[in-house]
């Protein structure tokens, strides 16, 4: 009977240990991640969202980061920077995420990212663009995607070696995004010697951009640099077109000129219209091609750079949970610094200068809108197609 | 001297749509007092049912009129009726309460809008969008020309509507006084609810005719419905007239504004010279000619 | 002394509050709602008691928190200087704000509150160099614990109910209230209308601007379209008034509460609730639910304010015994508070 009795207890323990010993690694690792789920930013929001989750799906088939599964916290910061604060104070004190990722609109990127810091859990940034955004010193901010100051690269290489405009024009949104973009190119044309004859801002959802392009024709610029969301950059492409406005090249600076909207609305006032761009699904980095194309199937719509930013953070992170000491945010903070790794954005090192810090490297490349699609033209060793230079006249196309 | 006349044009032209939109604020506020915040509104639902109209059905802008415009001419008889008369009533310390109950309606439309439709922006992208002729060097955009003379014919028609017909007659009487209408036997009631219903039908006629220029999102009535107010005390309460003077003023002074002084400086003109009429010219330009 | 046994009581109440609830998040909606306490109690001010209905009262937020702002942007002082100035600089705003204003009646003055609220707010986007234009200005907080914020907003809200309250009993608020009953019979028994608008305006300006320095403190970052917005903090003003009810001391206390919470309780889908019942019981209606809550948290708050205006027009607390009424209908009016 004794025996009988120690026998059973001794199963009942093993039993229960069994099973906890099983349950112990299953824990799985939270990822907080901050996007405009609603609002007027709400259709990139969704893109990343997607994105980010594809990846996570991906990510945990594979096991997960040592057999634990990622789980991906959404909060919605509504396009507003005190909501994207209050988000990201939630994620950190009552979700008790140990990392941090997103950031969609520079404004709400630079609140959220200044809580992290001030909580001391790293943030990833994905897409929030203003380069006041790592320049800041706070060790435990990374960005992935390149500082707005860097999108027009590519574009300034085929300034100097194709088309060599001697005036310019930039025309950009009052937004945190445009504002600070518009500043740097204007720095870039200084080195390039180029004039700049005008710089000016409008409210972002203007409808009406007829008197300024009217003072742009007068001045005859050889080049219109144009930093706009979607709807402004296609009805400026309307209305330049509506008053015959021809300088030698007209050239987005990212954002709306590379999204399929941007055709969409303004037809063939698009032909030809140069930008530049973080990524399309032509460029040579590894699975850039594959995400693309399984985003389409499994949302019946195409994707973006935006996409595949979110796509790649989430590697990223994985990666550093992997080498990360321990679960910490600092020993997460501290694995992050150390990256080095190829993603379908592209290659991934955090370096620091001039300003900023932790900020990832990245060439940028320059596409034309051709017939209704977008081509990457430049640089000359990753580019699809030919870039069309000279641009007809509008009266000389059809 | 040819980037004048350019911005001239374009300013008159966009001053055209602009009177559509000020006439239905010019009304409602003349008559029943009420500031509509949510006017802007009521010409972005019209937009999105030339939208739906248009990509679902291929039917033509200029057509969409025949619905979009009596659509919201319901839209705003049951507004007026249900949820702004029964305000007129209430006792309350303070009569503000109208202008937030309109302020409440322009978020529900809005929302739901946005709901149905998400914030996605839309367009109405017709054969004529982006068509433009041109007159000597100045550039004319084909779409706002033909609204330009729509706008007009509106107005005209309103002009002889409260003129010369009884329910425009009502109307205008119950905007001079309205204790001595309803001596008169006029159905106060009735008259504030057709009165709104006009002005949204107005608006909505604005909102049809700028789809296939501008675009579409939820949130594209709140600086509408800002200019609305602009052109309404610019002309005058209730002067249909005022309201095309108003209209073309503001758009000849947003475009050259925007040319010579800069595009950023756009809204700023707008507000500026609604605080300067406020403060010198108080009854609009229906004071200088009593129509 | 029994009247004010309530209030006395919801002091202790808030006084204690961040010492027994800990959750960041809960502290972070207390501070919100004492904040809006005192940007609703200035606005009561103007529009409740003077009867001056501003659309505008963003402009005195914003100057607030730029004031704060701008001392660290451009001299490189501490935000917290901004407590001192914030006030003062709203009030400068204030004068030629109530100067072009005041000669305006009614709607119109409305009007041109709001007209003056949205040049402010593009000036301060095209004045790049200084403001920062959409960039904005980011300050790191200097308190990680909410706690100290919590009771500076309580000091600050406790003071501004304390400032309507005396002013509400003294000779001042009745002028006021002459003045928002029949400007023109005031004016004729030889009251200065227009001395007294202007000190009224000044009252609310200094409020709503102190709000906006601690703003500035507390989040960290501003930029024009947050601090002088019309939605989002003028309107809103007025809908903490109206909600709570215009012309009473603690109105602006109610509607505040009530306002923070409504916007939370649909932001985050009845504060999670059906998202929780959907995770443990699994059924998905709950969920979508819960997702359509949060989708549309902005049109339930719409649908709220059309609601309370069309039965509630003077506020909780001044519809307070039509409420009563409804809710306790066994129990006859007239019962004394």
């Amino acid at each position: 009977m004794k025996v009988l009795k120690s026998l059973a207890f001794t199963s009942f323990v093993s039993a229960l240990v069994l099973c906890v010993g099983q349950a112990a690694p299953a824990a799985p690792i939270k990822v907080g991640i901050v996007l405009p789920l609603t609002g007027s930013e709400a259709a990139f929001g969704e893109i990343e969202r997607n994105s980010f989750k594809m990846a996570a799906d991906e990510i945990n088939a594979k096991g997960g980061v040592k057999g634990n599964k990622l789980e991906l916290l959404f909060e919605d910061d509504t396009g507003k920077p005190e909501v994207g604060r209050s988000a990201v104070e939630k994620l950190i004190s009552r979700d008790k995420v140990p990392v941090l990722t997103g950031g969609y609109s520079s404004s709400c990127t630079i609140a959220a990212t200044a809580v992290a810091q001030q909580f001391k859990v790293p943030f990833l940034v994905t897409t929030g663009s203003a380069d006041e955004i790592t320049e800041k010193g706070y060790e435990y901010v990374f960005r992935l995607n390149p500082p707005a100051s860097e999108y027009p690269a590519a574009v300034t290489t085929f300034l100097t070696d194709v088309a060599k405009p001697k005036t310019a024009v930039v025309l950009y949104e009052n937004t945190s995004f445009g504002q600070s973009s518009s500043k740097s190119f204007e720095k870039i044309l200084q080195t390039i010697n180029v004039k700049l004859l005008l710089k000016e801002g409008y409210n972002a959802n203007s409808v009406d951009f007829k008197p300024l392009l009217t003072r742009v024709k007068s001045l005859n610029p050889d080049l219109v640099y144009m930093v706009s969301y979607v709807m402004d950059a296609a009805l400026l492409m309307r209305q330049s077109k509506e008053l015959d406005i021809n300088p030698a090249l007209f050239v987005g600076g990212g954002a709306g000129f590379t999204l399929p909207e941007f055709y969409e609305n303004a037809k063939d006032a698009a032909d030809y219209v140069y930008s530049a761009t973080l990524w399309s699904e032509s460029v040579p980095y590894p699975g850039a091609r594959a995400y693309y194309d399984k985003y389409k199937a499994a949302y019946k719509q195409a994707t973006e750079y935006h996409g595949a930013e979110a796509y790649a953070s989430l590697f990223v992170l994985a990666d550093a949970l992997k080498r990360a000491k321990s679960l910490s945010p600092k020993d997460i903070r501290d694995a992050l610094a150390a990256t080095d790794m190829k993603t379908a954005f592209g290659p991934v090192k955090f370096v620091s200068y001039g300003k900023k810090t932790q900020q990832n490297k990245l060439p940028t490349f320059m596409v034309q809108w051709q017939k209704a699609t977008l081509n990457t033209v430049w640089p000359r060793n990753v580019a699809t197609d030919p870039y069309i230079y000279p641009v007809p006249k509008w009266s000389a196309r059809k | 001297m040819q980037v004048f006349l350019q911005v001239a044009v374009a300013g008159v032209l966009k001053g055209g749509l602009y009177a559509l939109i000020g006439i239905g604020m010019t009304l409602i506020m003349g008559v029943m007092g009420i500031i509509n915040l949510a006017h802007g509104q009521l010409m972005m639902v019209s937009m999105y049912v030339s939208y739906v109209l248009f990509s679902s059905l291929g039917i033509d802008p200029y057509l969409t009129l025949l619905v979009s415009m009596p659509a919201l001419f319901l839209l705003g008889v049951v507004i007026q009726k249900f949820l702004l008369n029964p305000l007129m009533k209430a006792e309350t310390i303070l009569p503000e309460n109208q202008v937030l109950m309109t302020v409440g309606i322009a978020m529900v439309l809005t929302e739901i809008i946005r709901f149905i439709f998400k914030s996605d922006y839309r367009s109405v992208t017709t054969s004529y969008s982006n068509a433009t002729f041109f007159v000597g060097g100045i550039s004319f955009s084909m779409a706002l020309v033909i609204a330009f003379f729509i706008a007009l014919a509106f107005t005209g028609a309103m002009f002889l509507f409260l003129v010369k017909t009884d329910l425009g007659r009502s109307i205008r009487a119950t905007a001079q006084d309205k204790d001595a209408a309803v001596l008169m036997g006029v159905n106060t009631g009735r008259i504030t609810v057709i009165t709104f219903g006009l002005g949204a039908g107005l608006v909505a006629a604005a909102g049809t005719l700028l789809a296939p220029v501008f675009y579409i999102f939820p949130d594209i009535g709140g600086p509408f419905t800002a200019k609305a107010f602009i052109i309404t005390i610019l002309g005058g309460l209730g002067s249909t007239v005022g309201a095309i003077f108003g209209g073309v003023t503001l758009g000849l002074a947003e475009s050259l504004g925007a040319t010579y002084l800069g595009m950023d400086y756009e809204n700023i003109i707008g507000m500026t010279i609604f605080v300067l009429v406020l403060l010198f010219l108080p009854g609009g330009f229906k004071r200088l000619t009593k129509v | 002394m029994k009247k004010s046994l309530p209030p006395l009581v919801l002091l202790v109440v808030l006084v204690l509050f961040p010492l027994v609830v800990r959750d960041n998040y809960y502290q972070h909606l207390m501070i919100l709602f004492l904040m809006w306490v005192v940007i609703g109690s200035g606005w009561n001010l103007i529009a409740g008691y003077t009867g001056q209905v501003s659309f505008g009262d963003a402009a005195f937020f914003g100057t607030g928190a730029y004031a704060a702002g701008l001392l660290s942007m451009h001299l490189g002082i501490s935000a917290w200087w901004g407590m001192a100035l914030g006030g003062f600089a709203a009030v400068a705003i204030g004068l030629p704000f109530g100067w072009i204003c005041f000669r305006m009646r009614g709607a119109y003055f409305a009007l041109a509150t709001l007209a003056l609220n949205e040049v402010m707010r593009n000036a301060a986007t095209i004045a790049e160099g200084f403001t920062g234009g959409m960039v904005g200005i980011l300050l790191m907080p200097t308190f990680v614990s909410k706690i100290p914020y919590y009771y500076i907003a309580l000091a600050l809200a406790a003071a501004s109910i304390a400032c309507v309250r005396i002013i509400a009993s003294a000779k001042l608020g009745y002028y006021f209230v002459s003045i928002r009953e029949d400007q023109d019979a005031a004016e004729s028994l030889g009251i200065d209308t227009h001395f007294y608008k202007m000190v009224s305006l000044a009252f609310a300006a200094f409020w709503t601007g102190m709000a906006g320095t601690l703003y500035m403190n507390y989040m960290g970052f501003i930029d024009p379209s947050v601090v002088f917005s019309l939605h989002d903090i003028s309107i809103m003003a007025i809908l903490v008034g109206i909600v709570g009810g215009v012309g009473t001391v603690y109105g602006p206390a109610v509607g505040a509460f009530v306002m923070i919470a409504v916007q939370e309780f649909f932001r985050s889908g009845f504060f999670g609730f059906f998202q929780g019942l959907g995770d443990m019981t699994g059924i998905s209606a709950f969920l979508s639910l819960s997702g359509l809550l949060k989708q549309g948290h902005v049109l339930g708050f719409g649908i709220l304010v059309i609601v309370v205006i069309l039965f509630l027009p003077n506020g909780i607390v001044g519809d307070w015994e039509k409420i009563r009424r409804k809710v306790f209908r066994l129990r006859p009016t007239g019962e004394g508070a």
